[in-house]
């Protein structure tokens, strides 16, 4: 089918992960030119390159072309399969390692991953290891994989996907000098593939009944833990008294540095420490903040802790059932819903993001129906916008029957 | 500053308990603190604004003197002291830290909820409180009680009764307590008896047969004497009787190692049968290998 189309074409490196994952969800083939043509690093960069990977071993028959200097990217999706044996999955897992020079945090895979999971034909299983794994979250922007796991993944739930998924954390890591690199350990578990997900009608709300977080240090004393702690919790604790932060501490990763002397040299890399907060509605709304020390150091926890309440606290500013960091999937899976029309109230400041207007516009170039804005109240209580979304009503193409 | 006020308040009330019984405690603190005033007048100027404070919390004193609570009161007048030391100089701002508490406020089981890999259930379970068995019960019908002992001894003199020797004494003692402590063991649920010990073969196989000619001989005395016994107890089919279940797919004869099908002699005679059957067959043991 999606032979005799023509490809769907796109410019710039901007949303590459949404229009990849877009694509093998509607089976259209996309180009993307123009990939940071007069940077002094053209073309694609270690993490998209490590993505198509990721793309290319959960999906069977994908394929790609990638011109010399690597700025125009033509991508032909295939079926996704996940970790079905015999397809570079072994024990049913994927194994993916990532560059060491990569700079964006394990969730930049994560979350677009995940959007794939549920319409997959096996379960999902993918190891993320090797040099590159940093579950912090990074000064590129990426949130935390607490965060995924506790902000992002929960979300599903809403679309009636909820079984088996699981998010371990085998091994920490902050991002190494630099902000490249690092030494995690992170395995997706993702159980519950369904044909369409539910259509979603969410319009309030509610109020933060309670906040959650966590604090983590790796390979640094486990006291910051408690530094950032003591300030977040004195910022949120007046607003919400039920507020609990859990302190994780481990010690540093260790990744292979080979040099002439040793060829089995180790260093320790991802040292440093930062806090991930989650902040549940009464109607089952999750926001999130993400901060952590910067690769340079030179930040006090008391700080770290400081701007993470406050973020948080912007975050729900913000308004609206959705955190910005969980805008695209959700979005993304009401466009993957039933053929049916979902509604879902965003603060105006997150339909107006940059990314959520560039998602809409990939979207209709794939095809999609355009979705229909309108204000949430008439007499302007609130600021937020209604989101239409019509809903494919084709999702899963792996799953024949429902 | 907090250290210091806790420390000065207990050494404070300590002097007081001791004081309370014979003398108002407000004129010996009174007493003790014109002692120390005239020692420091007499090494430094004298002082006055600190004196009035002093004198009101005498007058405190001896309202609540008369009330006989000393130490509380004797804390009223640190804390006066303190707060007339905060007037004079500036404003000094105490950032209290305890960072302890918020380790020990988030429960174990919170958190073994929130951080396991799991996604993180935020509806939380209210907690299933156990409810200690009611005493009123018992307390209801000890007649019920007294049953079900009488019940549960019952029922373990019939399940262990072969084990008794003497029919005076109902509990088994010695090597025959413990074998019914077994039995109970298994009936709870053990998965083997204690009994069952790991052996060579060839020795289990032994006691086996010992045992069997042992019952055999007890079964065939009782009938020579007309003695009439249990029923023997039922064999249990031999697993091992000739053909084992194999997975399907698997080859019918032989077996198949390594890439290759391997056949041995009872194999290659059970498929050849009649050929051979003229042949001696080997006297000694079983063949070995499968059917």
């Amino acid at each position: 089918m999606a032979t005799s189309q023509p490809p769907v074409r796109f410019t710039s490196h901007k949303n590459f992960v949404w229009r990849l994952v877009f694509s093998v969800l509607t089976g259209r083939t996309i180009q993307i030119s123009q990939i940071r043509p007069s940077s002094t690093n053209p073309g694609l960069a270690p993490h998209e390159i490590s993505f198509l990977r990721l793309i290319e071993s959960v999906t069977n028959g994908s394929q790609m072309e990638i011109s010399y200097t690597g700025t125009i990217l033509v991508f032909k999706p295939g079926l996704i399969t996940g970790s079905a044996p015999g397809n570079g999955a072994s024990g049913g897992v994927i194994h993916h390692q990532l560059p060491p020079n990569c700079s964006r945090g394990v969730s930049y895979f994560l979350v677009p991953l995940c959007l794939l999971a549920p319409f997959s034909k096996a379960p999902i299983r993918v190891l993320f290891s090797g040099p590159g794994v940093i579950t912090s979250s990074t000064p590129t922007g990426d949130m935390s994989v607490d965060s995924v796991r506790t902000a992002i993944l929960p979300l599903y739930n809403q679309f009636g996907i909820f079984n088996n998924i699981e998010l371990r954390v085998l091994r920490r890591s902050n991002p190494g000098p630099n902000g490249k690199g690092g030494g995690g350990e992170v395995q997706l578990v993702f159980g519950h593939q369904v044909r369409l997900a539910k259509t979603l009608h969410m319009l309030n709300a509610g109020r933060i009944k309670r906040i959650r977080g966590v604090a983590y240090s790796v390979g640094t004393s486990g006291s910051n833990n408690a530094r950032m702690i003591e300030t977040a919790r004195g910022i949120l604790n007046p607003l919400s008294p039920d507020t609990y932060v859990f302190s994780d501490m481990s010690s540093a990763p260790l990744v292979d540095a080979p040099d002439k002397t040793n060829a089995a040299a180790k260093k320790k890399i991802g040292l440093g420490f930062g806090l991930s907060l989650v902040a549940e509605s009464s109607t089952g709304c999750l926001y999130s903040a993400d901060v952590a020390c910067p690769p340079s150091g030179g930040q006090p926890p008391e700080d770290i802790g400081k701007q993470c309440a406050y973020q948080l606290l912007e975050t729900i500013s913000k308004g609206g059932c959705v955190a910005p960091a969980a805008a695209p999937t959700m979005l993304g899976l009401m466009t993957m819903g039933t053929e049916d029309v979902g509604r879902l109230q965003l603060g105006r400041e997150v339909v107006g993001d940059e990314s959520v207007i560039q998602l809409a516009r990939d979207l209709t170039k794939f095809g999609c129906p355009g979705w229909g804005l309108r204000d949430a109240s008439d007499d302007n209580t609130t600021s937020d916008v209604i989101v239409s979304v019509v809903g494919r009503g084709i999702g899963n193409v792996g799953r024949k029957v429902a | 500053m907090v250290g210091k006020r806790k420390r000065d308040t207990s050494v404070v009330s300590r002097s007081t308990t001791k004081e309370e019984e014979d003398a108002p405690p407000a004129v010996a603190d009174t007493s003790a603190h014109d002692v120390f005033r005239k020692f420091f007048e007499a090494q430094f100027e004298p002082i006055e604004a600190p004196e009035e404070a002093v004198d009101e919390e005498s007058d405190e004193a001896e309202e609540t003197g008369s009330d006989g609570e000393g130490s509380d009161f004797e804390s009223g007048s640190e804390w006066s002291g303190v707060s007339g030391e905060g007037e004079e100089s500036e404003v000094e701002v105490i950032e209290h830290r305890d960072a302890s508490s918020s380790e020990h406020l988030a429960s174990k089981k919170a958190r073994k909820a929130f951080m396991s890999s799991k996604l993180p259930s935020l509806a939380e379970k209210p907690t299933a409180v156990k409810r200690a068995p009611t005493k009123e019960k018992e307390d209801d019908d000890p007649k019920e009680a007294d049953n079900l002992k009488h019940d549960l001894a019952l029922q373990r003199l019939l399940k262990e009764s072969h084990l008794l020797e003497d029919a005076s004494d109902l509990a088994p003692t010695g090597k025959n307590r413990l074998k019914a402590l077994d039995l109970r063991m298994q009936e709870l649920g053990a998965k083997s008896s204690l009994y069952h010990q790991k052996m060579p073969s060839a020795h289990r196989r032994g006691i086996k047969a010992k045992a069997e000619t042992k019952e055999d001989k007890r079964r065939r005395d009782a009938r020579e004497n007309g003695i009439i016994l249990e029923k023997p107890a039922h064999k249990k089919n031999k697993s091992s009787s000739g053909h084992r279940e194999r997975g399907v797919g698997g080859p019918s004869v032989g077996k198949f190692a390594g890439g290759t099908l391997n056949l041995s002699k009872s194999d290659i005679f059970s498929v050849k049968g009649k050929a051979l059957a003229g042949r001696k067959k080997p006297s000694r043991g079983k063949p070995k290998g499968r059917r």
